[in-house]
């Protein structure tokens, strides 16, 4: 009785691994594609709330960069001169990448630090998609714009 | 010479099903037990192709607080759906001892909604001394995060 052990009969014990690997290999793939969806996202400010004094003293900055939507025609303004619509946000950014090209030559930095002033506001009426504001920050930040100013007081429907 | 055409010899000419059925059986599994562990919330309609959001692996964790905005009329964190009033409390709560620099709030809004919405539930957490905001978007496929 017992088990034989080193008998030298006909069938050789070995074990198919191929459907093993198979399974492997797709286990392994379905985790290269979910990978790289890692999540991501823009980071933005939000300036303070007005206080209620309305007189207070604030002097303009002239570095100040307000970029705007327009509600009607979804046209991008830059302090006031237009720059394409939210379809078409080349112009936007190249132009916003100029300015800073131009700010780094000459050595135009935030108050106080040694980093170029390379912040934008952005202000856009309550009626405009989410998706189309997105847009605007997504040109923005990719002209280096940082950091991005939410402006959420007194905004037009 | 040629083939033979229903020749009754002894090779049987049907493919094996076997293993791709057992592969197409693993790979049902794994989606069924993948698939609601990957989504944390509700599913929210994200602005796509970006070019230039910052990865950040803090969104996917626990702690984070994530406000998400599906539509015109729904604020949700995490599944639970509050009125905007209720939101401020919640944030608040959730914040509760984090680090000034992990003081950020993440926003996932649908791209139909009006901004409008956004801007509501940005005035609220606001209210809650946080100047920090995530706005969540996907990358666009193959293209590098910038520096």
């Amino acid at each position: 009785m017992g088990m034989s052990t080193g008998s030298s009969d006909g069938a050789t014990p070995n074990i198919n691994v191929t459907p093993l690997i198979d399974v492997l290999l797709v286990l392994l793939i379905i985790f290269m594609v979910i990978t790289p969806l890692k999540p991501s996202r823009f980071e933005a400010k939000v300036p303070a709330e007005p206080k209620d004094q309305q007189n207070v003293n604030v002097r303009p900055n002239p570095l100040t960069l307000v970029v705007a939507i327009s509600k009607e025609t979804k046209g991008i303004t830059l302090n006031n001169e237009p720059f394409g619509d939210v379809s078409d946000t080349d112009k936007l950014s190249n132009r916003l990448r100029e300015i800073f090209k131009e700010r780094e030559n000459n050595g135009v930095f935030r108050e106080g630090t040694n980093e170029v002033e390379k912040t934008i506001f952005l202000k856009s009426p309550k009626s405009v998609r989410y998706g189309d504001v997105v847009k605007v920050i997504d040109a923005a930040k990719a002209a280096g714009a940082s950091p991005i100013g939410l402006q959420i007081d007194d905004l037009t429907d | 010479m040629g083939m033979q055409i229903g020749g009754t010899n002894e090779f049987n000419s049907e493919i094996n099903v076997t293993p791709m059925v057992d592969v197409m059986l693993v790979l049902l599994i794994i989606f069924m037990i993948v698939t609601p562990l990957l989504q944390q919330g509700v599913s929210v309609n994200l602005p796509r192709d970006m070019i230039s959001p910052e990865e950040d692996a803090d969104i996917a964790k626990e702690t984070s607080v994530i406000v998400a905005i599906p539509d015109n009329s729904n604020f949700y964190i995490g599944k639970e759906q509050y009125p905007l009033d209720a939101l401020g409390d919640v944030i608040k709560r959730r914040m509760e001892g984090k680090t000034p620099e992990k003081r950020i709030v993440y926003i996932k809004s649908g791209v139909e909604v009006d901004y409008g919405r956004v801007v509501q539930a940005i005035e609220t957490i606001r209210r809650q001394d946080i100047d920090k905001i995530g706005l969540v978007a996907d990358r666009k496929k193959g293209v590098e995060a910038p520096k």
